[in-house]
């Protein structure tokens, strides 16, 4: 049955690819994630490397948002290789961080990251390690997105520093905290894991492993813990909930991911007077990986693009400018190429230190879902 | 004789072959994956009641809360549809009638989604209704209060089920002997009391039709409660979802389904025993 579908996604995904054979060369770029991100490489990426690279075509696929995205472009990758294919028809690759892990492990990936100049550029730790995979060289990140606590100046005069800092401030302003728990979205899914890394001791190993299910037997302090302080919080309907109760003024802080905050500030969806902290120990983020495969039918196109989508101009302007996402690279080395009101504007509330100091990666998929069970079997009953 | 209905057989072949395809196959496979835990022990897949166990002891209060809101959401549509049918037959004042008729079938034709949507921001605690409410006077600022949680829920099913029902209703009363009806008016009945004891008994077995369809209907619903309060406690469909994005569980999902059948089968067999006792409407 899998099989089939295989063959079935293959040949739907190799018919959309057939067009393009008239051309001389075409680059297959396939990116997993939502509409923004396919329309940010066809739209930018796309036509920017073509007016370089006369005779080449760049086709973008779409795979679809989330991990099911990234899945597929696994699946088609996973079968080619299977049947023992010679050249498999996708160059460039968009993939989230955990199965960045999956397809180094299997063998699927080729690494290029020192044979592009811009791989010398790349500093982040999510560069080396996915979910608890060594993925060092072969990928780069194309953005780096965040989660962290949003606030009303006008309600909150000193916005808490760390969890503990939270839970005190929660417990003298009951309701004012809002999230929305682990089946509303990812925002609220990381409000949690970084409670785990603040309240137990088990952060490295849940980002590292190795996996063990025992580690969880530790975690009763800080389930009942969580708990409590959900007796004292506003439970919103989803990521985009929580922006909006905060900008109506219905709670005052709330996790979000950084680059939507902006993104509904830049729209006017969003109060301009709100702020983000990035509170300590630390919340997730998470990467999005540029990859190539190992036997991709034009490697060499597939890294002077690659090379061209991480180069420090591209970065500030396509990456942080447009979708106020933190650059892949570096971002010491893209301030040269942004206005200084757009670094000021990105770097205000959450300085680079904070985000070195305090953004962490999410926990490895067992851990994670260890954690999220542990959720729904002593904090939501 | 045996020519025509083997032409019949050949005629409701493609319907049963559909029928079974799209709907007792997905049926079957899920009951069969409900009471399959996969890969246990030894790598095979070992039949049991396991996913059952999880779903009992991680969403028992989410199953409660389900029949519970469900369960008020049918008799408040229930109501709602009996006062706007009855109003709509024994109203007096015409230009209400015509224009309570124009209006109360609009709900009908917008999806739970967008029902779910507008709710959001217009049941949330500075939300439409809560500004509109104090901007006329009526609700102190600092007392609103946000009803994005099982009350908006309820309010969302209710404003989106009621029309579907109070049309069949309206449309049964429509069609009864109104004679009757004059009759206890001419013997001094209020319009309540000729709706209570008189309209609705003739119309009762479209109103439980009505209502039943409303319950399986509810059940099903996932946008809901999703965009109005997805946490605890909060209805199956979301505990499904979330077993399905979240750990790739369809076991316990299916589970969840099972649980879902049994508690509409049981609603629709009160229906049925019904039905049999009192023949057809």
């Amino acid at each position: 049955m899998k099989k089939l579908f295989l063959a079935g996604a293959a040949l739907v995904a190799g018919a959309a690819m057939a067009p393009a054979m008239a051309q001389d060369v075409v680059l297959n770029v396939a990116t997993a994630g939502s509409e923004n991100m396919v329309d940010y490489v066809i739209d930018y990426l796309g036509p920017m490397f073509e007016e370089t690279h006369p005779g080449v075509r760049v086709n973008v696929v779409g795979t679809g948002p989330g991990d099911a995205g990234s899945q597929a472009i696994f699946e088609k990758l996973s079968a080619q290789s299977a049947a023992g294919a010679a050249a498999w028809d996708i160059d460039v690759a968009v993939v989230h961080q955990k199965m960045g892990g999956n397809l180094v492990r299997e063998g699927l990936l080729a690494s290029y990251r020192d044979q592009v100049e811009t791989g010398a550029l790349v500093t982040s730790a999510a560069a080396d390690n996915a979910l608890g995979t060594d993925v060092s060289g072969y990928v780069i990140p194309m953005f780096h997105s965040q989660t962290a606590i949003a606030y009303n100046p006008l309600l909150v005069a000193d916005a808490p520093a760390t969890y503990a800092d939270l839970v005190e401030w929660t417990t003298a302003h009951p309701r004012q905290f809002g999230y929305n728990g682990i089946k509303g979205g990812m925002s609220g899914v990381s409000f949690y894991m970084g409670w785990l890394y603040a309240m137990t001791d088990d952060a490295g190993q849940m980002m590292a492993g190795p996996y063990d299910a025992s580690v969880a037997e530790g975690w009763s302090d800080a389930l009942d813990g969580l708990k409590a302080f959900n007796e004292n919080v506003t439970f919103t309907p989803g990521n985009a909930g929580t922006l909006d109760m905060l900008n109506r003024g219905e709670i005052a802080m709330g996790p979000v991911w950084v680059d939507m905050f902006y993104t509904w500030q830049a729209d006017g969806r969003l109060s301009p007077d709100l702020k983000l902290k990035l509170i300590g120990p630390g919340m997730p983020g998470q990467p999005m990986y540029y990859v190539t495969p190992a036997k991709a039918t034009n490697p060499d196109l597939a890294r002077e693009f690659i090379e061209l989508a991480t180069s420090p101009q591209v970065q500030a302007e396509g990456i942080v400018q447009r979708f106020n996402w933190y650059p892949g690279i570096d971002a010491s080395h893209i301030e040269d190429f942004m206005s200084p009101d757009a670094w000021a504007k990105l770097f205000a509330d959450v300085t680079p230190e904070d985000l070195a100091a305090n953004g962490k990666t999410f926990p490895i998929a067992e851990f994670f879902d260890l954690a999220l069970e542990n959720y729904e079997r002593h904090v939501a009953q | 004789m045996r020519s025509p209905s083997l032409i019949g057989l050949l005629l409701v072949t493609p319907a049963l072959l559909l029928l079974a395809a799209l709907f007792v196959y997905p049926l079957g496979f899920s009951l069969v994956s409900a009471f399959t835990v996969e890969g246990a022990g030894d790598g095979g897949d070992r039949f049991g009641l396991f996913n059952f166990v999880n779903a009992y002891e991680l969403y028992a209060t989410d199953i409660a809360f389900t029949v519970l809101i469900v369960g008020l959401s049918t008799a408040l549509i229930g109501i709602f549809a009996v006062a706007i049918g009855g109003y709509l037959t024994l109203g007096e004042v015409g230009f209400a009638v015509a224009l309570l008729r124009w209006l109360y079938r609009w709900p009908l034709f917008i999806p739970f989604i967008v029902a779910a949507q507008c709710m959001r921001t217009f049941l949330a605690k500075n939300g439409l209704m809560n500004n509109a409410l104090s901007a006329a006077g009526l609700l102190e600022p600092l007392s609103a209060q946000s009803f994005l949680d099982w009350r908006g829920i309820v309010i969302t099913f209710v404003w989106k089920q009621t029309p579907f029902v109070a049309l069949l209703v309206a449309g049964a009363m429509a069609s009864i002997d109104r004679s009757t009806i004059e009759a206890a008016r001419n013997l001094g009945a209020s319009r309540l009391r000729a709706l209570i004891e008189i309209v609705v008994p003739q119309v009762h077995a479209i109103l439980v039709v009505g209502l039943v369809l409303s319950f399986v209907t509810m059940m099903s619903v996932l946008s809901v409660p999703m965009m109005i309060s997805g946490n605890t406690p909060t209805m199956m469909t979301v505990d499904m979802a979330f077993r399905i994005n979240a750990y790739g569980d369809y076991g316990t999902a299916n589970a969840l389904g099972f649980i879902s059948y049994l508690l509409t089968g049981a609603v629709a067999w009160i229906y049925l025993r019904r039905g049999v006792r009192e023949g057809p409407p």
